[in-house]
């Protein structure tokens, strides 16, 4: 499963990161960066968390 | 108790993180949600926002599908409870049986006038429907009268203006002031004032609807005409349905601090609630707070709740919420309205960019950020700690 960022959609809220710290995080800039975009079956439900509460829809999972 | 059958009423971001969080935590039971909306969720905040701002795509509210392998029964509605029984009646006149039940049946818009008399004269903003017909209606730019001062009728007045219409704010006192406090609400009073905004202080308003279209009456006795009227003035929860089950406390329905129902003091472990339906401890009182984040916080303590009981976290709730017009982008930690001048000020790329704290004698202040990019949880630790969290250098943005 991979994470998918739509860069120009992001706001950078950074709701994701608070719901998948160990996946993702904001740098100074405020800008997102996936630290890991190649999601395993163990963070597969954070990954899920973090897509869902982007209240602007930037992120995406793809098989 | 072993949980077998947990039925989620609302399929809203809070029945939603309800799912999730269920099925996360290892519920691998029969699980249905019921929504009255016939759609899958949506972002509500995108509506007023990037969805009335922004160009011919209508997609900026789009959620991913959900995960949750609940039965969904879309465009149908909860009608009644019998809490002995254990029992949710449909609308549409089934019934379901539950062992744990998440209310979530969020609000709808407050109106001025009781039913608009069928002629379709007061507009509001909730639902996708709502926008839709707004942003079609103010393609042909007619002149647009928007009532109420909160962030949503400033960013429904911001995206009519967007679209080229003339636009009148109505307000009880100075928009945004209530919410934000003077400080922030002169922000984007100015802001709007230079995007041709007017501005009304009208008291309380009143809507007259007639054959020639709809007038706001303000106190004063002024009657404002325009070609569309808009309200935003506030939101009902959506409890009708669980009156005579008796959860509701004074109409109101309440929840303890791991989202558990509380009915006059009596704490129902197999019954929690969720959103803007629910009134919650808030840290500074019992209180609804229909905001896009303590939906989710609240949904996620709620289904925790219901699973552990009084093994489950309770809920810390600091407020997050942002709002967008007049090209002032705004995120903000803490509880609002703030009062007077920040007691910290980081300036950022531009004059309109911000990075601002008050501080909280009691406790963890209030960090805003206005067209200033910077991560939530940096915007809370700024909150909680002050401008020490921010660390050395002096933040700026070159």
């Amino acid at each position: 499963m991979r994470i998918e960022l739509d860069r120009p959609r992001c706001e950078g809220h950074g709701l994701c990161e608070e719901a998948a710290p160990e996946l993702m995080h904001l740098d100074d800039d405020g800008e997102l960066v996936l630290d890991v975009p190649e999601v395993d079956a163990a963070d597969a439900a954070a990954a899920n968390a973090a897509v869902r509460i982007c209240p602007v829809a930037a992120l995406r999972l793809s098989v | 108790m072993k949980q077998r059958r947990i039925v989620v009423v609302g399929n809203g971001i809070a029945g939603l993180t309800a799912c999730d969080t269920l099925r996360t935590a290892g519920f691998d039971g029969e699980l249905t949600v019921v929504g009255a909306e016939p759609h899958q969720p949506y972002s509500r905040p995108a509506l007023s926002k990037a969805l009335l701002h922004g160009g011919d795509t209508l997609s900026a509210h789009e959620l991913p599908a959900p995960t949750h392998g609940a039965t969904e029964l879309l465009g149908e509605t909860a009608a009644g409870l019998d809490v002995r029984a254990r029992v949710l009646r449909l609308g549409g006149g089934g019934e379901l049986p539950y062992d744990g039940l998440v209310i979530a049946s969020g609000s709808r818009a407050r109106r001025l006038t009781a039913n608009d008399g069928g002629a379709g004269q007061e507009l509001t903003l909730r639902t996708f429907e709502d926008a839709v017909r707004l942003k079609q209606l103010t393609a042909g730019r007619p002149s647009v009268i928007v009532v109420g001062g909160g962030p949503l009728g400033t960013e429904v007045a911001s995206g009519c203006l967007s679209a080229g219409c003339e636009v009148t704010l109505v307000s009880d006192g100075q928009p945004l002031s209530r919410q934000l406090g003077g400080y922030l609400a002169d922000l984007f009073v100015s802001a709007a004032a230079r995007q041709g905004l007017r501005m009304v202080h009208g008291g309380r308003a009143e809507l007259v609807t007639s054959g020639s279209g709809p007038r706001v009456l303000l106190a004063d006795g002024t009657v404002l005409e325009a070609d569309l009227v808009v309200t935003a003035v506030g939101d009902l929860p959506n409890t009708e349905w669980l009156a005579g089950s008796g959860l509701l406390t004074g109409g109101a329905l309440r929840v303890d601090s791991r989202g558990r129902v509380d009915s006059r003091g009596r704490v129902r472990p197999e019954i929690v609630a969720a959103g803007d339906v629910a009134g919650f401890p808030t840290g500074r009182g019992l209180a609804r707070v229909p905001l896009w984040t303590s939906a989710i916080d609240q949904a996620k303590v709620a289904a925790a709740g219901l699973l552990r009981g009084q093994e489950a976290a309770e809920l810390k709730f600091q407020p997050y919420f942002w709002t967008e017009a007049f090209g002032l982008s705004l995120k903000s930690v803490g509880f609002t309205p703030v009062s007077g001048a920040p007691d910290y000020t980081g300036q950022g790329s531009d004059e309109d960019s911000q990075l601002m704290w008050w501080a909280n004698p009691a406790g963890a202040g209030t960090a805003v950020s206005v067209n200033y990019r910077i991560p939530v949880p940096r915007l809370r630790r700024l909150a909680n700690q002050g401008p020490a969290a921010l660390g050395p250098p002096v933040p700026s943005q070159p």
